[in-house]
């Protein structure tokens, strides 16, 4: 099936999820998604979980996110 | 609010004679003005530990006095082996749910990975309905499973809900193994929905409770816009707030229990005029239900983890006797010619004579599907030359042929020898069914026209079915499938 990361169209075997297609996408890209620096969302902007399932045709946006610091 | 005052009204056999009578039928009065609370979690996967927050917050809601439900959208099972291994399996989820007070239930692609037999037994003891109006399911078989239910609040409001499954398109069947649903009949759940819109007249609230992922709930809410809102799950997606689409609510909760979903609904004048879905964090709340905490920690303390499940003659030790077994393992139990399994993926160096389910999953911890790709021999050696590119030296364990990868003094690859196992070359010009770890499928960089397809399990369960089949051990005694010419740096352990 194919799944379109950040608009680069990535052909994965079927019944992949998240983290399969964001490998296949890029190692850094998912080293990063991995430590948290990075996270994963649809493509009307809501968070999907790494072991989140997948259609055919799926849009998924990896973004850096910026946390908010606890005030000290 | 309890049970008592609750009313299901199950609409599977006489549902077009109900939709004509309906249609003539002049809606019940409704109070002037209700407001229902929908709670909803989907994609739990065996992750019962937040389930005593969920008690309380949904308890807390109840003593309220008002109309509160508890909706589940699916995919309860596989995903935390300490549940999953439960005999029977995902025995713990029916209990917590059961306790719960679950109301309504649509069951998810993983719902069927314990097989038929198994869902029919959690259906016939769940004290809740499971709707479904894409499954047909033959007399006996998952006997509580209707397509849709109307919930009546003791105000007299009237709450019609009715579920639906994913399907995927290549084959019609849910994500599941194709063995786990036979005798069940499906239908595309878009077409199917469409046959429901007449629920909207005769009731006050008219809800779909899904299992079809975000994207499929988007087109759902598009083409169905007298739905006021869709409860979903699948696509693991964290909606927070809930998207209003073509004015119907789409809500979904994230996944593995993270968050609980609260859907709010307010009606006058006999129709919904206002509605919101929000996410309550779960890592936040601190209130828990004693009982229910003191039910989970009893399951997980799984005494099954501790089960032996295989005896060996002797201690099985070394990435090649591991990995050939793990690979056997992948191979014998999904029918694959070929199977492979990387060496960063084997756990552990040892498992002793008496193997329990806890050393599997330590062996193989990571919850890899496998997945099955057809290939012809020469990208067979394009799999093999990514791996050994990756540190010079084996790196696939394999079952079904046996390979030497020829290296020139300065490790540049020669040649790669693919050995049947009667010990002649492999044929050329034919395809095989190879069988990989979704790690390998994903982030191996190798040549195959076919893109392959999941097969629905885990390597670990292939593991697991695989010992308690009670293989001849004793071919794994010095046992060695994959070398290097010359030998290389590898110590083998």
């Amino acid at each position: 099936m194919n799944i379109k990361v950040n608009g680069k169209i990535i052909e994965i075997f079927s019944g992949a999820r998240v983290a399969d297609v964001l490998r296949k996408y890029s190692t850094i890209t998912w080293t990063q998604v991995q430590k948290g620096s990075k996270m994963v969302f649809d493509g009307c902007g809501h968070e999907v979980a790494l072991d989140g399932e997948l259609s055919e045709g799926a849009a998924l946006v990896v973004k850096r996110v910026l946390r908010k610091e606890p005030r000290p | 609010m309890s049970r008592a005052q609750r009313q299901a009204i199950g609409l599977s056999l006489l549902l077009p004679l109900l939709l004509a009578g309906l249609a003539c039928a002049s809606l019940p009065p409704a109070p002037a003005d209700t407001r229902i609370i929908i709670f909803h979690f989907n994609d739990v996967h065996g992750k019962i530990d937040n389930f005593a927050k969920v008690a309380s917050i949904v308890e807390r809601e109840r003593r309220g006095g008002g109309d509160v439900y508890l909706f589940c959208a699916g995919d309860n099972f596989t995903g935390n082996p300490v549940i999953d291994q439960y005999q029977p399996p995902g025995e713990p989820m029916l209990v917590l749910l059961n306790r719960l007070g679950l109301d309504v239930m649509t069951p998810g692609n993983h719902e069927f990975d314990f097989g038929l037999d198994n869902l029919t037994r959690f259906t016939a003891q769940a004290r809740f309905p499971m709707l479904s109006a894409n499954i047909r399911a033959p007399r006996g078989v998952l006997p509580k499973l209707q397509p849709s239910l109307v919930l009546k609040t003791k105000d007299g409001v009237r709450i019609a809900v009715f579920g639906l499954i994913q399907t995927e398109a290549e084959s019609g069947l849910p994500s599941t193994h194709p063995d786990r649903v036979r005798g069940l009949r499906f239908s595309e759940p878009l077409q199917e929905a469409m046959k429901f819109r007449k629920l909207r007249k005769g009731n006050h609230v008219f809800l779909a409770l899904t299992h079809l992922g975000f994207d499929i709930d988007r087109v759902l809410a598009e083409r169905m816009p007298q739905l006021d809102a869709i409860i979903g799950g699948h696509s693991h997606t964290r909606i927070d707030p809930a998207e209003m689409v073509n004015g119907v609510l789409i809500a979904q909760a994230g996944s593995d229990n993270r968050f609980l979903g609260r859907v709010e609904l307010r009606i006058r004048g006999g129709r919904v005029v206002e509605k919101k879905g929000t996410l309550i964090d779960l890592k936040e709340w601190r209130e828990e239900d004693p009982e229910i905490k003191a039910m989970i920690a009893r399951f997980n303390q799984n005494p099954a983890f501790e089960r032996v499940i295989a005896e060996t003659p002797f201690a099985l030790e070394g990435k090649d006797a591991l990995g050939s077994l793990m690979t056997d393992a992948m191979r014998t139990i999904h029918g694959l010619d070929v199977a492979f399994q990387n060496e960063g993926g084997i756990r552990l160096r040892r498992l002793d004579e008496k193997i329990t389910l806890k050393d599997v999953y330590t062996l193989d911890p990571f919850g890899n599907q496998v997945v099955e790709i057809a290939m012809t021999a020469e990208e067979i050696r394009g799999l093999i030359r990514d791996s050994f590119g990756k540190g010079n030296e084996i790196d696939l364990q394999v079952s079904g042929l046996s390979y030497t990868v020829r290296t020139e003094s300065d490790l540049r690859i020669k040649e790669i020898d693919l050995r049947a196992p009667d010990g002649r070359p492999l044929p050329e010009g034919r395809t095989y069914k190879v069988g990989v770890s979704s790690y390998v499928a994903s982030s191996y960089n190798f040549p195959h026209r076919d893109p392959g397809r999941a097969l629905g399990s885990t390597t670990a369960e292939a593991l697991i079915r695989f010992l308690e089949s009670r293989p001849d051990f004793s071919i794994y005694r010095g046992i060695q499938r994959a070398f290097q010419d010359p030998p290389g740096r590898n110590d083998r352990y």
